[in-house]
């Protein structure tokens, strides 16, 4: 509704509890699908979402995550953009390194997420938040 | 615009957006108050017939009517209507006004009353009440419509603070819902001496997870069981936080004497977590629940 407004970008949804987790994977899923991607593919997409959702209601407690289809070089691919204004990550380095984690968990959602996807991009500002982008270019 | 597009994205207009930036988006200014306040003197004679004519309008629908207990109630009712008018065009617009705004929109959403009625009975008075401003001041038309126009300005921004307890007391009521569904008993089947079976539906946040792994020990222990079947077919999102969460519990398990297999992971998910970097080593796992069973009975046998 708010898309018609030119509000918010089409294919965005809020990320503040665990059901908005779920309802992120399954816009991710359904455009992985769209575009052509297949089963194993769209699960890995569905699952990086996943992480990128969880560490935003875990972290940083309310965000966004977009959705896209990107095109390079007649290549389709689907873009996700994972965006929180949180307290942001003091040190990168250490949170891309498996098995880093402030909370309790196994620390692999973003290592794990740049493994999953082809180009990943993070950046964030100490007190300002964070902004994950990640692409996965369909196989040819 | 920035501004307000990342607001809006983090939700707008919410008990913590600050008001200043709600004024500012409705583009209210001092000039917008001070047109308003200009009706404030003749508030009460613009408003009487208005909400007379409202009444009449809103009773003529049968639905509406059945609301409504007696006369007195309907008089009380206007009066209401009638202060609810004049804190309009008076409007403060400060932080008590839209506490009390809000206090109304929660009445009327508890009473049932839907958006469609609260936007069409605002559109019922603005209308009504253009008319009878611009009748008033046809000697100056072009100071009128200005008027009107602020006051619409103003008139949407209290609409949105009602709408806003709207959606916030469907909110509340979908959270809820949630937490009783994640509360939902856990069933711990027995499926012979020793051997338990756990389905587990819905999605595995870390409440549910806690409460996941006292059900699995508890049952572990009231049982003497020495095997767990865990299935997480209906489980709606696997990733690494669920992962985690399992294999905590399964390690707990095996801390309590019991072995534990988990079934219901898809091929894709499976692949998936891999990718992520979950090691299978934590996790024993069975295609699917006929094999995990069969898995656990040879652990119990052997």
């Amino acid at each position: 509704m708010m898309a018609g407004l030119g509000l918010a970008p089409e294919q965005t949804q809020r990320i503040e509890r665990d059901g908005d987790v779920v309802a992120a994977r399954q816009i991710g899923r359904h455009l992985a699908a769209e575009i052509g991607f297949s089963r194993p593919e769209q699960a890995l997409i569905a699952t990086a979402i996943s992480e990128l959702a969880r560490n935003i209601v875990s972290y940083a407690e309310r965000g966004t995550i977009a959705f896209a289809t990107v095109e390079r070089d007649l290549r389709q691919g689907i873009r996700i953009v994972a965006e929180d204004r949180g307290p942001g990550i003091p040190d990168l380095h250490a949170a891309m390194t498996d098995g880093f984690s402030t909370g309790n968990s196994l620390g692999l959602g973003l290592p794990g997420t740049q493994r999953i996807m082809d180009e990943f991009d993070i950046r964030s500002i100490p007190g300002e938040g964070v902004t994950v982008t990640v692409v996965k270019w369909k196989s040819r | 615009m920035d501004d307000i597009i990342a607001s809006s994205a983090g939700g707008h207009g919410r008990p913590g957006g600050h008001l200043a930036d709600q004024l500012r988006w409705f583009d209210i200014t001092e000039t917008d108050r001070r047109q308003a306040e200009a009706l404030a003197v003749t508030a009460d004679e613009l408003a009487e017939p208005i909400i007379e004519d409202f009444y009449a309008h809103l009773l003529s629908f049968e639905d509406a009517r059945r609301h409504f207990r007696g006369e007195e109630q309907i008089a009380r009712v206007k009066q209401g209507q009638l202060k609810y008018f004049r804190e309009l065009v008076s409007a403060s617009l400060d932080e008590d006004y839209v506490r009390n705004r809000r206090r109304i929109g929660q009445i009327h959403e508890r009473a049932g009353v839907t958006p469609t009625l609260y936007v069409g009975a605002y559109a019922y008075y603005l209308h009504r009440l253009g008319h009878r401003v611009m009748a008033k001041m046809q000697d100056d038309p072009a100071h009128a419509l200005p008027l009107l126009l602020s006051l619409i300005k103003i008139a949407h921004f209290d609409m949105s603070q009602a709408l806003e307890t709207y959606v916030e007391a469907r909110e509340a009521t979908i959270e809820q819902r949630e937490r009783e569904m994640s509360e939902l008993p856990t069933p711990v089947l027995k499926l012979r001496d020793g051997l338990l079976l756990i389905p587990v539906v819905g999605t595995l946040d870390s409440y549910r997870a806690r409460s996941l792994t006292v059900k699995l020990l508890e049952g572990i222990r009231d049982h003497r069981a020495r095997a767990v079947v865990l299935d997480i077919t209906g489980v709606a999102a696997v990733d690494s936080a669920v992962a985690n969460h399992l294999i905590q519990t399964m390690t707990a398990a095996r801390l309590m004497g019991a072995s534990s297999v988990l079934t219901g992971l898809s091929a894709e998910v499976a692949q998936a977590l891999v990718k992520i970097g979950v090691t299978g080593e934590a996790l024993r796992t069975a295609g699917d629940l006929q094999h995990g069973i069969e898995m656990a009975e040879r652990m119990l046998d052997g």
